[in-house]
Formats: C-alpha cells, sequence, structure tokens
C-alpha cells in the first residue's frame, strides 16, 4: 500500500463498492456513506461548524475577517455534543463540520454520520501534517478521510514533588517502582494515597490499556474482532486490583470532581496519572499548591516506553456537506495554521495534534505554576510514544458504560478488574448484534 | 361526569353523580372549538411521542455490507421485548426501585400528612410561614437538590460528615448499601411539601361545623385529626401515593446527580437511567421498548393502586 497508484486503486474500489451497497440496499429509512464531490462553489459559502471549544468563536472570527467568500458560523454544544448531533442527523439537518471525539468516530460513522472528503486531494495530502496516531484514526487505518484530527490528550505523571521528597520516594519510572512507591507512602503515613482509580471513568482506563498495547478492537474478514479481555488489558487491570485490595489507592475520587481537588488540597493524594489536558486544572483549582507540582513520564510496562492517550477530538465532514472543498479549506487551517492552533491552545486549552502545533511557541516555554519547567516537552515526548494501531470500537460508549459499572463494582469488592474487562468484552459484542455490525470474540 | 363542585372532596369520586340535564344539544361546531385547544397539543405532544416508540419498539437494525456497513430499520415483532424481559439489568433496575418505593413513599407521605394536620390545627401560628418553607424545596429544581444534598453526602466537603466523625461516628452516606437511601432522602426533601400541599388544601375544604359537632361530642384535637379529617382526606392520599407511584417509577434526577460523585450507583441504577444508557448507545429501539415497559408497569401499578383502595375504603 505504499504507492498512489495502489491507493488511489483502493479508493476507487471501496467507492464503487459503496455504490454498489447504495445501489443494491434502498430500504426507505436507509443512509448512505456517501463519498463527496470536491467543486468549488461559484461564490460565497456559509458553513456551518459546532464545536464544543471555549473561545473557538474568536478562531472563526480570524477565519472570516481573512476569507470574505467562505465564512463559517459556529455554534456551541458542549451542553450535550453527542445528543445534538445525533439529533441534527437523524432529522438531517448536521452542520458541515463538527467535533467528535476519537473514541466516538467508530461508533458515528456506523451511524453513517459523515462524508468522505478524500475527493479532495487536499485532504488526503493533509495526512503528514498530523502525529501519525491521530490520522490513523480520522481515517479508520484507510484511504477515507472522515475528520481532521484537532487535539489530543497523551498521558504523563503529574507528582507532587515536596510529598515524595519528604517520603524520600524517588520517581517512578516503571509502573512496578510506582507500586513500590505506594506501599512505601502507605507504611509511612496511611492517610496519603499515591493517587486514585476513579472507577467512573472509562476513558481514563482505556488511556491505561492503550499504553500496555492492548488492541480493543480491529476488523478483517469482513468482521469486528474484539479484544477486549486481552493479555495486555489483563496485566493492567490486575495490577490496578491489586493497588485497590492493597488500600495503597483510594477509589472514592471523581476526576476533575470537587471532592477530587478537596482531597489533592488536604494533601492526602500524591500524584495523579492524567493528560496533557489537566495542567491547567490543577492550576486553576489549586492555585496555592503552585511550585508543589511537577511532570513527568508515564510509568512504564517494559523497556519500550509506551505511552497512553486520553481525551481529543477531531472535526469531522458530516454527512450532507454540500461544500467540501471549502469545508477542506477551512478545517486545514483550523487545525495546521499555527496563529489559529496557538488561538486555540490559549483560549480553549487544546493540545495541538498537528505537528506544526507541537512547535508552538507557548508549548516550548516553561508554565509558572510548575516551576517553570517545560512541562509540554514530556507531553510532546509521549505524545510521539504513542501506539499507533490502536482503534475504538463501533460500540464504545455502550461498553464503556458495561466497563464502568462493572469497575465500580470491583472497587467495591464485588469481583475484579478483570472481570470487569469480561463484562466490557460481552456488552460490545452484544451491543454490535443489536446494531446488526457483523463481530466476533477473539483475534 | 361526576360533580366537582361539592365542597367535601370524598363525593368527588361517588360514582353516579348528578348528570347535567341536556336541554338542546350543543352544536358539533361549538364542541370542536372547545375541544380542538386540548386535543391538538394532546395528539401531537402526547398520543405522537407514544405512537412513534411503540413503533420504534417494533423494529430492528438490519445492516448491509461489511465493517461500517449501511444500515437500516425492519420490522422485528417483540424481538426488543423479548430482551428487555430477559435483561437482568433491567430487573434489578426494578427490584431496586421497588424497595425504593415501599420504603420511601410511606415515610414522605406519612411526614406529609403529619405536616399538613399540625398545620391545620388551630393551635399553630405563623402558618402563612410554615406553609411556604415547607412547600420551598419543590420550587428547588431535582438537580439542583441533588446537587446540593451530594456536597451534603461527600465525606470530602459535609460539615455534616465532619460533625458526625466529630462525635464518633463514621457515616458513609455513599456506599454501597447506603446510596439508595440516600437518593431517597433527596426525594423526601423535595415532594413532601407539595404533597403536604395537597392534603392541607384538602383539609381546608372540610365544613368547620363537622369539628363543632365532634367538638360538642367532646372530641379532642387528636380524636378529631384521626377520626375525622384523616378519613375526608383520605381521596388526597390516595392521589398523593399515585403521583408518588408514578414519580418512583420515572426516578433518574437524583440519582443520575449522586452518581457523579459515588461509583455505587451504576448507569442502570432505575429503569429510565437504563434505558437512556442504551439510548445513548444508539439503541433507540431497544430503549424505545424499556420505555414502553416502564410505562405499562406504571399504568398497571397507579391505577391498581386506585382500584384497590377505592374499592376498599368505598370512596
Amino acid at each position: 500500500m505504499s504507492t498512489t497508484v495502489t491507493r488511489t486503486g483502493l479508493a476507487a474500489a471501496a467507492a464503487l463498492s459503496l455504490a454498489l451497497l447504495a445501489g443494491c440496499s434502498s430500504p426507505a429509512d436507509s443512509d448512505t456513506a456517501a463519498a463527496g464531490s470536491c467543486t468549488p462553489a461559484k461564490g460565497k459559502v456559509t458553513l456551518q461548524y459546532w464545536n464544543t471549544v471555549p473561545g473557538m468563536d474568536k478562531v472563526v472570527a480570524l477565519w472570516n475577517k481573512n476569507n470574505p467568500d467562505i465564512q463559517v458560523q459556529t455554534k456551541n454544544i458542549s451542553n450535550d455534543q453527542y445528543g445534538t448531533l445525533g439529533n441534527a442527523l437523524k432529522a438531517g439537518k448536521a452542520p458541515d463540520l463538527a467535533q467528535v471525539g476519537y473514541d466516538q468516530l467508530p461508533s458515528l460513522r456506523t451511524q453513517n454520520a459523515f462524508v468522505d472528503a478524500s475527493a479532495c486531494s487536499t485532504a488526503a495530502a493533509a495526512k503528514s501534517q498530523f502525529v501519525p496516531w491521530t490520522w490513523s484514526q480520522t481515517s479508520f487505518g484507510g484511504t477515507g478521510v472522515f475528520a481532521f484530527p484537532q487535539d489530543t490528550g497523551p498521558m504523563a505523571l503529574y507528582v507532587r514533588s515536596d510529598i515524595f521528597k519528604k517520603y524520600d520516594l524517588p520517581i517512578p519510572k516503571t509502573w512496578d517502582e510506582y507500586a513500590a512507591a505506594a506501599q512505601k507512602l502507605h507504611k509511612a503515613n496511611p492517610n496519603i494515597s499515591i493517587t486514585f482509580f476513579d472507577p467512573n471513568n472509562a476513558e481514563w482506563f482505556n488511556g491505561l490499556l492503550w499504553q500496555n498495547g492492548a488492541e480493543m478492537y480491529s476488523y478483517s474478514g469482513d468482521k469486528w474482532h474484539v479484544t477486549v479481555e486481552s493479555d495486555q488489558s489483563k496485566q493492567v487491570a490486575e495490577y490496578w486490583q491489586k493497588l485497590i485490595s492493597d488500600k495503597l489507592v483510594r477509589t472514592d475520587l471523581a476526576n476533575g470532581s470537587t471532592q477530587m481537588y478537596a482531597a489533592y488540597q488536604k494533601d492526602q493524594v500524591a500524584s495523579y496519572v492524567g493528560a496533557s489536558w489537566g495542567y491547567s486544572m490543577f492550576r486553576d483549582n489549586l492555585p496555592q499548591q503552585a511550585g508543589k507540582w511537577t511532570i513527568v513520564p508515564m510509568p512504564t510496562w517494559g523497556a519500550d516506553g509506551a505511552s497512553g492517550d486520553w481525551g481529543g477530538s477531531t472535526v469531522a465532514f458530516m454527512k450532507g456537506n454540500s461544500h467540501l472543498y471549502e469545508s477542506v479549506k477551512f478545517n486545514t487551517w483550523l487545525n495546521t495554521d499555527p496563529k489559529a492552533l496557538a488561538l486555540e491552545n490559549k483560549l480553549g486549552g487544546l493540545y495541538p495534534a498537528a505537528n506544526a502545533g507541537l512547535r508552538l511557541p507557548a508549548l516550548s516555554q516553561g508554565v509558572a505554576y510548575y516551576n517553570n519547567e517545560k512541562i509540554f516537552d514530556v507531553f510532546a515526548d509521549s505524545s510521539k510514544k504513542i501506539n499507533t494501531s490502536f482503534a475504538w470500537g463501533p460500540t464504545q460508549k455502550t461498553a464503556n458504560l458495561a466497563l464502568q459499572d462493572a469497575m465500580a463494582k470491583a472497587a467495591a469488592g464485588d469481583g475484579t478488574l478483570t472481570d470487569a474487562l469480561s463484562t466490557s468484552q460481552a456488552a460490545a459484542l452484544k451491543s454490535m448484534k443489536d446494531q446488526a455490525i457483523p463481530a466476533t470474540a477473539g483475534k | 361526569m361526576t360533580d366537582i363542585s361539592t365542597r367535601v372532596p370524598h363525593v368527588m369520586s361517588s360514582p353516579g353523580g348528578r348528570r347535567r340535564r341536556n336541554g338542546g344539544r350543543p352544536r358539533v361546531g361549538t364542541v370542536a372549538a372547545f375541544l380542538t385547544p386540548f386535543f391538538l397539543p394532546f395528539l401531537l405532544f402526547y398520543v405522537a411521542p407514544v405512537g412513534y416508540a411503540l413503533w420504534q419498539s417494533l423494529r430492528v437494525v438490519r445492516r448491509t455490507g461489511g465493517q461500517y456497513g449501511t444500515s437500516y430499520t425492519a420490522f422485528g415483532g417483540f424481538e426488543q421485548y423479548a430482551q428487555v424481559f430477559q435483561n437482568t439489568e433491567f430487573w434489578a433496575s426494578i427490584g431496586r426501585i421497588g424497595l425504593f418505593g415501599i420504603v420511601q413513599v410511606p415515610v414522605m407521605l406519612f411526614i406529609a400528612l403529619i405536616m399538613a394536620l399540625l398545620l391545620d390545627t388551630p393551635l399553630l401560628r405563623l402558618k402563612a410561614f410554615f406553609r411556604i418553607t415547607a412547600f420551598m424545596p419543590y420550587a428547588v429544581p431535582g438537580v439542583i437538590a441533588a446537587i446540593m444534598w451530594s456536597y451534603l453526602y461527600s465525606p470530602q466537603l459535609s460539615p455534616v460528615v465532619d460533625l458526625l466523625e466529630g462525635i464518633g461516628w463514621q457515616p458513609d452516606f455513599l456506599g454501597p448499601g447506603a446510596v439508595l437511601w440516600s437518593a431517597a432522602n433527596v426525594s423526601t426533601w423535595l415532594w413532601t411539601g407539595y404533597n403536604m400541599l395537597i392534603m392541607y388544601a384538602a383539609l381546608q375544604a372540610i365544613p368547620q361545623e363537622l369539628y363543632e359537632a365532634a367538638k360538642l361530642d367532646g372530641a379532642g384535637q387528636w380524636t378529631i385529626a384521626w377520626r375525622i379529617k384523616v378519613p375526608i382526606i383520605a381521596p388526597a392520599i390516595v392521589l398523593t401515593t399515585v403521583f408518588s407511584i408514578i414519580g418512583t417509577l420515572q426516578l433518574y434526577a437524583e440519582p443520575a446527580v449522586l452518581r457523579q460523585i459515588s461509583s455505587n450507583i451504576s448507569s442502570t441504577f432505575t429503569p429510565n437511567m437504563l434505558a437512556y444508557a442504551v439510548a445513548s448507545g444508539n439503541n433507540y429501539q431497544q430503549a424505545a421498548a424499556i420505555s414502553v415497559v416502564i410505562a405499562v408497569i406504571t399504568f398497571v401499578l397507579s391505577f391498581g393502586f386506585m382500584r384497590l383502595t377505592s374499592k376498599k375504603a368505598g370512596l
């Protein structure tokens, strides 16, 4: 698949099979994943762009000022992002472009929510401008272009250096060292925990699984292969289960909750396994702890030092988009232009998915709250070490809910995290069956 | 139509009330003009959504093509219902709110009744003040109330928990065994004043002569309350019970908010939460079937209760 010829051939074959599919199945209420056409419009165009990023209206205002012929209207849908999008799609009134999280891309694609922008040569050409794993998630590993990556959440370890110093804990480089530190800290002072395990946060746990090379979904031979329950994911589950059983981590805090900040405020928790976007959470919610935090690479499993990702979004080309040419133009600017990226980072706290974004001046400077350390170097490094072949499932939300419910039970002493993986695996398979998506367990 | 103009409430549902004698039939046009403002929104916002849910619940998703094939829905008969009835999570959630209702509804209505009776005694001063204070929680939206209470339950933030720990008690309001009752407490706090007001309104409608007669017969306040007031306002109590049964089956806001701070509330904690979780996973047909089953259970329970009580009490 390395030559352009093969790629074009594949695209043509894909387009043809789509056309055949569209031709042979036309029940009244069916949808088709149409490949768009890429012809510039004559005259002025107005695009609709729905998003959840604070300050995005100002970024768009900058575009509108310089592009009188392609005007963009924004709408903030952070209140109920996927509900709003889902309703709009059902009503046939989806915007031209919309923000969609990586983990929701496959499920929306299964709902035929996107249009393939690869008809525009500029869209496929944008590939080289993005961090590789983000691109493979938006193209589903194939040649289609359904969205452009916008931001990511490479993970790292946030450390309260003063507490670590006080109890003479070395900065852990591996998860084993982290567990040892947890034990040592607990022995020295049972009132402090090394961190907390949030049983209601499947997205976070998925990031941990991702780091260990657990690939939960793959597609081959006309079927999805569900491997939520794999050796790699079991290793992560058993690790955290032991920390929970030994009462070395707390399980009563939810990420980003007032209760969580209160616990950190009271010096009851000594570290935080988080993502790039978390840096501003501590800065803004615990101003008194300025200078006490440091950010280091996430502890690793093996020698390869792989990292994980938690969160991040894309800007997708939505079904019904009739101005693909202009949409690609705007979407490219929005997610690769240094001026736009700098503004998004400043106003919305986005950690860019574009290579150019990782070189933003703002991201190479020290951050006052973190002792003027260049914390974004850690995230940039983490971003490069994320497994590019990780893929989300087409019923990710259901799998996540099942995982959370079972993780909560495990945290309350009813079952284990390993059981939670089987529960999630079963829920994933059942929900795919309900949606008539061909799937099987295992590779 | 039964005559509802009589001031004594228990006549309200008496069968065979006086019928208005029809001198001449009103013209069809007049009837239509008066009924349209009711029936139009009724059809649009009630019958249509229910019909749509029923239709959805009989459908299943089919797909042509592979990985991201084209989806469409087809008639699936009772397939979705079969799945609902086989779903252990569904029955667990029904059992949970069954327990919730059996405890919470009587407790709440008993408190509401006591408060209504106290408000109605001639002894109590500052009636207007107490009436409005007791009713106040009802003005607070359920979500806000749940957020407020979640602060009081949270061990990290709550002054109540701090206070109790001070006297050597370690309460865990959000623990696996307690969280259902913590949610029940929020509902009780929210709805007691509302129910009290319905009962109080019924008490206000009792003619004073009855009390005078009772007093002449030597009845004290206590006897008047239990022997006269409570039996007369029985229809109001039945009404509040029916409202509460319906409310219990539709429980959503309180546990959904508490879920954010307690992992002991699952995404399938109540039937409505289960329906929401299923719908958010794009399985609208299954969610519709769950909703229809909840509606039927609600209908059977509330009407069953009304029939049972009206037979027993001869109302």
